[in-house]
């Protein structure tokens, strides 16, 4: 037995071994937003089609949806639906915010008149907003407690039952790390 | 029925492979002519089974049978017959069971082209390949099995990832890299034969080389066919990003480099031989570790680990196979003696030494790299990944330093020098240097690495041209002719010495179109209104509209932009933006214009619905052009060295005559 040799391997090889192990449940489409937990970057958009410009702080008191979403986008327009018919049934208790992620303003004003909406879209003018964010891309979903804090954040296209449970948290929950599409 | 026949012809293979695994390995210790043979015909009965399967999948592919689960799984009735065959290998299950049938290949192959040679060593390395062939037999009876029943059977299926689809060089180069993985099992075989028969001579290092040839020619090819796909599909105007899974598949490129210098060097002078073996064992560990860190990536998400149940299995045949390898390396390599001994540093053997610690140095860059993000992540908790910047800044010294080694060793001589031998050796290649950098600087290159490496590159490929000329001269000289002189000297006697030095010539080409690509190239992005003309160094482009095109799987939008070159028009290019079904983020494809020292390569950065205006990334790349050739001359070098000798009769006469007694294991208390 050569026991330099033994020695020199397994030191290399243990360690990464190791590593490997304990990465193993490791999932690298998680991406922590170092935003969660923090109190959400204040906006204030206009509507797209004009109006008066909606802005976070006047928001307080109630749980908001902030979903960033295009119109080249399919999976945005695969969620949609969920989103609208959510909005509605919620009503007032919860508040659902489109903003518009690198698209024209004339683009989403069709779209929306195709395929109908429930809660309002507004214009990011040079993705502003998507960048204090953090968006990497579309769609991405934020959802903000009362008192204006992010609590989750979910990439890719919500399901019906993440969105829930997602909401649960924004009601009261406690924050959570984002989770993977 | 169908899923039900291919589960058995799994289940058969997973029977020969681990009989064949312990008869080989018993047959090797106790030196037992008959076991070898049974391990032979087990080697041939799980290549059979594992071809059986793999037809039997591709056949239900063809025929859409969605009750095999992984018809149902990636099949679609949507896509053309060659896509179909090609989703063989598109997921995971299907990848594994196309794992198998190569393997099955290769130790079939490697097991009679051996079948009445060195019987000292064969059943061990039957015995060792037929374990790896178990491990995968059990992944696919197991955790991949592909061939589960589906009960009711869904009248059409998804298809397979689209992103796969797009393109021709996704159907070889998945291949390519499986025959370069897989292929690295043989000479690992080759290699525990070697430390558990305790003995590496000269006669073992013939297959051992051939067969840690071959695979390095097929990985080499997967690499760069891989980075031209990205160039060509992916539209970021790179072909090479160091990300974990290209990193996966560069790591047992380097070993294996390394194992053929060194492998070289032990073959001239009985030296290093521990040092090969260790080469050739951690070239196969690090396929599996590649294997492990791709294991879903390559063919469903590009670039992640996921929690699926082949991880961990994998990870236990990785620990298993490194924690063995060790200690059979810490058992065995004492009875390796060698030959000969190492003379002087200012040679040959010197310069071979050097290129082994440099590529085994650039094997822990590259290995650090790409885990360091897992360490920082279990020690802190803390998410980060590591960038091009540390990969570049490691790898350019370290590629210059290779390229140096690889024109100053040839150009010296085997053996110590004297200093007037030195000189003669050393000095007349600068002017190779010379030119180089004068080349480098009338093009414009002021980097000192790019100047550097260009005068590397002229000195290495004026050694290279002159070793590589010197067997027709020295022929010549005798006045002989010069076609019967090439033949003689390149092909018949001095072929593998001949293909080695083509393989330089390839990689000094390859070598300079990187360095000159990533420092020369410009790039500019565009904003061009329908009609508006833009001028990009000696290209003007004009903006003439877009196409929509409506695929089954996808939408695109095609930009055409017109393009001249000095006033000289040059048709329509038509890059592309791509939406499929199933992906989040459009697509861009590329528009690529190859000339003879540069690419004109369009990538659409955004595109307004109306088509009235155009964001375009425009690059010129120097030199890209010239990996796809150079790559493919490296690949005809490794072709003529790999191929079987046409001297059969010597061949045979370099056997060894010791006779099959007293061919058992080596005394015991060595264990």
């Amino acid at each position: 037995m050569n026991r330099k040799v033994l020695v020199a391997g397994l030191a290399v090889v243990v360690p990464l071994i190791a590593l490997l192990v304990l990465n193993l449940g490791r999932d690298p489409h998680a991406i922590d937003s170092p935003l969660v937990g923090r109190v959400a970057p204040p906006f204030a958009l206009v509507p797209v089609g004009g109006g008066e410009p909606v802005s976070l702080d006047s928001l307080q008191g109630r749980p908001v949806v902030l979903n960033f979403w295009a119109t080249w986008c399919v999976p945005c327009f695969q969620e949609h639906p969920l989103l609208v018919s959510a909005a509605r049934r919620l009503g007032d208790e919860v508040q659902f915010l489109g903003v518009v992620y690198q698209d024209e303003e004339r683009n989403v004003q069709d779209w929306l008149d195709r395929h109908g909406s429930s809660y309002p879209t507004l214009v990011d003018p040079r993705s502003k907003t998507a960048i204090a964010y953090g968006v990497i891309g579309v769609p991405e979903t934020y959802f903000i407690d009362p008192q204006g804090r992010i609590v989750a954040k979910h990439i890719g296209p919500l399901d019906g039952e993440t969105l829930m449970a997602r909401l649960s948290q924004a009601r009261g929950g406690a924050p959570r790390a984002s989770n993977a599409p | 029925m169908i899923a039900l026949l291919g589960r058995s012809l799994i289940l058969l293979a997973l029977v020969a492979s681990s009989t064949g695994a312990l008869v080989g390995l018993a047959a090797g210790w106790r030196a037992s002519a008959k076991g070898a043979v049974l391990a032979r015909r087990l080697a041939y009965v799980f290549a059979a089974a594992m071809a059986a399967a793999n037809l039997l999948m591709v056949w239900a592919l063809l025929a859409r049978d969605f009750s095999v689960s992984y018809v149902a799984q990636v099949g679609s009735r949507q896509v053309p017959d060659w896509v179909a065959v090609t989703s063989l290998w598109s997921s995971l299950e299907g990848s594994i069971l196309f794992w198998g049938i190569v393997l099955g290949g290769y130790v079939a192959l490697a097991t009679w082209t051996n079948r009445d040679r060195h019987p000292e060593y064969m059943p061990y390395a039957i015995g060792t390949w037929l374990a790896c062939g178990a491990f995968f037999s059990f992944l696919l009876a197991g955790p991949a099995q592909p061939f589960h029943s589906v009960p009711q059977p869904p009248v059409d299926g998804p298809g397979p990832n689209p992103l796969l689809q797009n393109h021709l060089l996704m159907v070889v180069h998945p291949p390519f890299l499986y025959l370069g993985y897989v292929g690295m099992t043989i000479p690992f075989g080759l290699a525990s034969a070697a430390l558990l028969r305790g003995r590496l001579g000269n006669d073992f290092l013939r297959p051992l080389r051939t067969w840690l040839m071959a695979p390095w020619v097929f990985l080499t090819v997967a690499i760069v066919l891989g980075g031209w796909w990205a160039y060509e599909v992916l539209g970021w105007g790179g072909y090479w990003a160091w990300d974990p899974v290209e990193n996966a598949s560069f790591l047992p490129w380097l070993t294996a480099t390394a194992a053929i210098h060194s492998a070289i060097l032990t073959e001239r002078k009985g030296i290093l031989k521990g040092w090969t073996t260790t080469l050739v064992l951690a070239s196969f560990l690090l396929t599996i570790l590649g294997t492990f860190m791709t294991r879903s990536g390559v063919f469903n998400s590009v670039h992640s680990f996921t929690q699926s149940a082949i991880g961990p299995t994998i990870l236990v045949f990785l620990a298993t196979a490194t924690i063995w390898s060790v200690f059979l390396l810490a058992a065995r390599v004492n009875h390796f003696a060698p030959e000969g001994r190492l003379e002087g540093a200012r040679s040959r053997d010197g310069v071979f030494l050097l290129n082994n610690l440099v590529l085994v140095l650039f094997t822990f860059t590259v290995l650090i790299g790409t885990v360091f993000p897992l360490l920082v992540e279990a020690l802190r908790g803390v998410q980060m990944s590591v960038g091009r910047p540390y990969f570049d800044r490691m790898a350019v010294p370290l590629g210059a330093a290779l390229l140096f080694l690889m024109g100053v060793g040839p150009a010296l001589p085997w053996g110590s020098a004297t200093g007037e031998q030195l000189r003669k050796a050393l000095l007349p290649p600068l002017a190779g240097a010379a030119v180089g950098a004068l080349v480098g600087l009338a093009a414009g290159a002021r980097s000192p690495w790019t100047l550097l490496t260009l005068a590397f590159a002229g000195y290495a490929l004026q050694v290279t041209l002159r070793e590589m000329s010197l067997p027709v001269r020295q022929r010549l000289s005798r006045g002989e002719g010069l076609v019967p002189a090439l033949v003689a000297g390149e092909l018949k006697q001095g072929r593998r010495r001949f293909g080695g030095y083509v393989v330089h010539a390839g990689v000094v080409v390859v070598v300079v179109a990187i360095a000159v690509s990533s420092t020369l190239g410009t790039s500019e992005e565009l904003v061009l209104d329908r009609g508006e003309t833009a001028t990009v160094g000696r290209y003007h482009l004009t903006f003439l509209g877009i196409d929509e095109v409506r695929e089954p799987h996808r939408t695109s939008l095609a930009a055409r932009v017109e393009v001249t070159r000095d006033g000289k028009e040059l048709g329509v290019l038509s890059p592309r933006m791509s939406h499929y079904d199933s992906q989040r983020e459009p697509i861009g494809s590329p528009a690529v214009r190859t000339f003879l020292f540069e690419d004109l390569y369009l990538s659409v950065m955004n595109l307004d619905a109306g088509g009235g205006r155009l964001g375009l990334h425009v690059f010129v790349n120097p030199l890209v052009g010239w990996i796809w050739p150079a790559t493919g001359i490296i690949a005809l070098g490794g072709l003529l060295a790999v191929l079987p000798p046409p001297r059969r009769r010597t061949a045979v006469s370099r056997q060894p005559v010791t006779p099959p007694a007293g061919l058992g294991p080596a005394p015991s208390e060595s264990r």
